[in-house]
């Protein structure tokens, strides 16, 4: 628990200037961890365990690190917790791992929603996993991410992504929206 | 109408709670709800003390008054030890529920004696000044004092009485303002009073007692055997100089922070002010109006003091028009204060299931206890008619309740010195260190001061005893019965707070609750697990930040349009607990619970509903803080739709954590 700061109570007011959040949080961008090859069209019918295990094979791959099931079995690990998917339709399963230096980012665009096996309320029409520094002070990027993900995946992007046939496109909608 | 049901995870149904235990007052403000009752007596004690006991009066008052020290320094330990204090917490706490309920029920007797010899002396006066006023108005009319005094007082009493059902935050406000124009009473007063003592001199009042026909009660004839017992007994005749204090105890949970402080600074406030009034006053009226025009005055001698100043007729009448019209305020202020003490302390009844529920029941719009306040009330307004506007009478039934509550605060307090060996935040002086041990001699002696007074006036104060022993029975009685049919009907005794609910379909309600500029939510969901709000009251500005205390109702599924609004056993424990919180810090809260399918979607939705720069949480038994935050980010930010920073703390037993996103 140590990648908190710990502080004394203060009044909020004054809260959000004194803010702990890492300069490389504030300033990222989702566009710029996502590549075309990271970025899947899973054929009809996959389920969320098979999603997730393409997509951390496709990430690690880009990343060049051959242990992906290490990578998988971390983050399979978390999803027996509480849930990550939102009632926007995005999944967002991720990791904290040691050995990596920066984020390591995956989306996988869905063509055909699929229920969350968790939450069978839910749907999945976009799924983001990523992995992030298991480091005292990249905890509050990791959090960054998590809101920033989740903000910026809206139900209006996610139609826009699942028209989208190709990777390419699907990025530049994404930039496009961030720039 | 209720919106259809959404898929995803919404909050469908916000309830607002709402409580008058909610809203905190300075110590200035308690101060003077105090004072509109002790100070009042100013105006009828030295009538009533001398006809007892004689022209040497005001130097009783003035020791009674000076007891008042060592008497408010017990009720600021009694109160820094329960923040729901007064006399019947303590005593319960120390000697148990018997003698609370009996102690109790002879405060009840002096309540009800406050209003209404406040409200009838107020009377009293009112139609001194007109039968003065008259002649020099060329009116040929005369008031009968005491029939007018009668009609007079239930006026007050039922003014006081909506006051009351409105709320304490207008009764005090117009406390403060009595007390204000008092002050400048006292100054015109002194100041005046001066300048005749340097005309014509000042007679001091006498030192001996000359005990009246029916002061001595069932000791009369034994006049010259009393001895040094001669001066208990008339210290006994003044001690209704000192009602009013069990209602600083009311008070005490309304104050706002820093309470102890405030305490203090609000005990120090009553000391003073009421020595150098009711105690000047008293010498003055006494030295400077002539023997045979006093007895006059008995039932107004303020008016008296007024029409005895060096100056004209004119300015005489004046003054007396000003005395009158301060008096009627601030005696009518008492009946206000003895109504709000009252039903404090019939509320403390309530809460350990004393009281009929039914009495609990909050006023629909203002939240206030009003079937409690209509008892009081009730036997005010009877008292008042029985008596038929007799001052003295009134004043001889008088102090029952106010010694013998203070015999029984005093001797739990003592006891508990003993029974509870917990770090006090205040202790009362005299403590004698022996090794490990501590002996509070203190508290010992005013305990034997109070109860000898408490004896004394027993034997001599007969239609106070006899009046007082009844009404005592009666109460007593009525507790009991009441007690043992609620236990029957109830098998939790646990109290709960009752909560007037304001319920909505959407968030935007919250608008209407929150005024200041900085918004913290604080999620709470178990009872035994309130640290982090504890902290979060601690450390946050009142003045400047909202502190929204939150709780979600988790129902799975979609189909939520149907939940009722009514509070179940767990939230009403919850909430009971946060009010407390809240009180003891006294600091005001804004309780809000949601009902939602997903926990971290209704406290992200009800943070930025409120516009929350701050959400505080407790250490989960459950999650680890790591997927709290995790999740609380996530659905921060797929509902967020706008940039604005919010800082995530969690906060438990040697845990906190801080976080800006």
């Amino acid at each position: 628990m140590s990648w908190f700061q710990k502080k004394t109570p203060e009044p909020a007011a004054d809260s959000p200037k004194t803010a702990p959040t890492s300069r490389a949080a504030k300033g990222l961008k989702v566009s710029s961890i996502l590549a075309e090859d990271t970025i899947l069209f899973p054929p009809e019918g996959s389920g969320k365990a098979e999603i997730m295990q393409s997509l951390a094979a496709a990430v690690c791959g880009k990343a060049g690190i051959a242990d992906w099931a290490t990578f998988l079995s971390k983050v399979q690990e978390r999803e027996t917790g509480i849930s990550t998917t939102l009632d926007t339709g995005l999944s967002l399963p991720h990791a904290r791992m040691d050995g990596i230096t920066g984020i390591l980012a995956g989306m996988a665009i869905l063509k055909k929603p699929i229920p969350d096996p968790k939450q069978t309320d839910l749907s999945i029409r976009v799924m983001f996993l990523f992995f992030s520094p298991n480091k005292q002070d990249a905890f509050p990027l990791h959090l960054q991410l998590l809101r920033g993900v989740s903000s910026l995946f809206q139900p209006a992007l996610i139609d826009q992504l699942t028209a989208t046939s190709s990777a390419a496109a699907a990025l530049e909608l994404i930039k496009k929206l961030e720039a | 109408m209720k919106p259809e049901p959404r898929p995803g995870r919404r909050v469908t149904e916000v309830v607002v709670l709402t409580t008058a235990m909610l809203s905190f007052i300075s110590f200035g403000r308690a101060a003077a709800i105090v004072l509109c009752d002790m100070a009042s007596t100013a105006w009828y004690i030295g009538g009533i003390v001398e006809t007892a006991i004689g022209p040497s009066a005001p130097w009783f008052i003035l020791g009674v008054l000076l007891c008042a020290a060592p008497v408010l320094m017990l009720y600021v330990e009694g109160s820094a030890m329960f923040v729901r204090g007064g006399v019947y917490k303590v005593v319960r706490e120390s000697m148990g529920g018997g003698l609370a309920k009996l102690s109790v029920s002879a405060l009840m007797f002096d309540y009800v004696l406050t209003g209404a010899i406040s409200a009838v002396s107020a009377g009293q006066y009112l139609a001194g000044l007109a039968n003065s006023a008259f002649p020099r108005l060329h009116i040929h009319w005369a008031v009968e004092p005491k029939t007018f005094s009668v009609v007079f007082a239930l006026c007050v009493v039922a003014y006081f009485w909506r006051q009351n059902i409105r709320g304490i935050e207008e009764s005090s406000d117009k406390a403060i303002k009595i007390m204000s124009l008092v002050a400048v009473m006292a100054v015109v007063t002194f100041s005046w009073a001066a300048y005749t003592i340097w005309v014509r001199g000042f007679i001091w009042p006498p030192l001996t007692l000359d005990f009246s026909h029916e002061s001595l009660g069932w000791l009369k004839g034994s006049e010259h055997s009393l001895g040094k017992l001669g001066l208990l007994v008339a210290f006994g005749h003044a001690f209704l100089g000192m009602s009013g204090l069990e209602t600083l105890a009311q008070v005490y949970r309304e104050m706002e922070a820093p309470k102890l402080k405030n305490l203090k600074r609000a005990a120090a406030a009553i000391f003073v002010f009421a020595l150098l009034l009711t105690g000047t006053i008293s010498l003055l009226a006494v030295g400077l109006i002539p023997d045979a025009v006093r007895k006059t005055y008995a039932d107004n001698l303020l008016s008296g003091l007024a029409m005895s100043m060096a100056g004209p007729h004119w300015a005489q009448l004046l003054l007396q028009a000003f005395v009158v019209v301060v008096g009627v305020l601030i005696l009518s202020g008492a009946v206000n204060t003895s109504i709000m003490g009252s039903n404090g302390v019939l509320n403390r009844l309530a809460e350990d299931r004393i009281m009929p529920d039914a009495l609990r029941h909050l006023h629909p719009r203002y939240g206030t206890t009003h079937r409690m306040i209509n008892l009081v009330v009730l036997m005010q307004a009877l008292t008042i008619v029985l008596c038929r506007g007799d001052v003295y009478l009134l004043g001889e039934a008088y102090a029952f309740g106010v010694i013998w509550s203070f015999v029984f605060n005093a001797g739990a307090v003592l006891v508990l010195r003993f029974k509870d060996r917990s770090k006090r935040e205040w202790k009362f002086p005299g403590n004698l260190k022996l090794g490990r041990q501590e002996l509070p001699l203190g508290l010992a002696a005013l305990f034997l001061l109070l109860f000898s007074v408490g004896l004394v006036n027993l034997l001599t104060k007969r239609h106070a005893t006899i009046s007082g022993v009844a009404f005592t029975a009666v109460f007593f009685a009525l507790f009991v019965i009441s007690e043992k049919l609620n236990k029957r009907e109830k098998a939790h005794d646990e109290h709960r707070e009752k909560f007037n609910l304001r319920s909505a379909d959407d968030l935007g309600i919250m608008r209407d609750e929150i005024e200041r500029p900085n918004r913290v939510l604080v999620a709470v969901r178990d009872p035994g697990n309130l640290y982090h709000l504890n902290r979060a009251l601690e450390s946050h500005d009142a003045e400047t930040t909202d502190l929204v205390v939150f709780t979600s109702r988790i129902r799975k599924g979609l189909g939520l349009v149907d939940e009722t609004v009514s509070m179940d056993n767990d939230e009403e424990k919850l909430f009971t607990k946060v009010i407390e919180a809240a009180e003891k810090h006294g600091k005001t809260v804004t309780p809000m619970l949601v009902v939602s399918n997903d926990p971290f979607y209704a406290i992200t939705q009800a943070a930025q509903a409120v516009g929350a720069t701050e959400v505080v949480f407790g250490v989960s038994a459950k999650l680890s803080t790591d997927t709290q935050l995790e999740r609380l980010a996530m659905t921060w930010g797929s509902l967020q739709t706008d940039k604005k920073p919010v800082r995530f703390r969690i906060l438990g037993p040697g845990v906190e954590h801080a976080v800006d996103l």
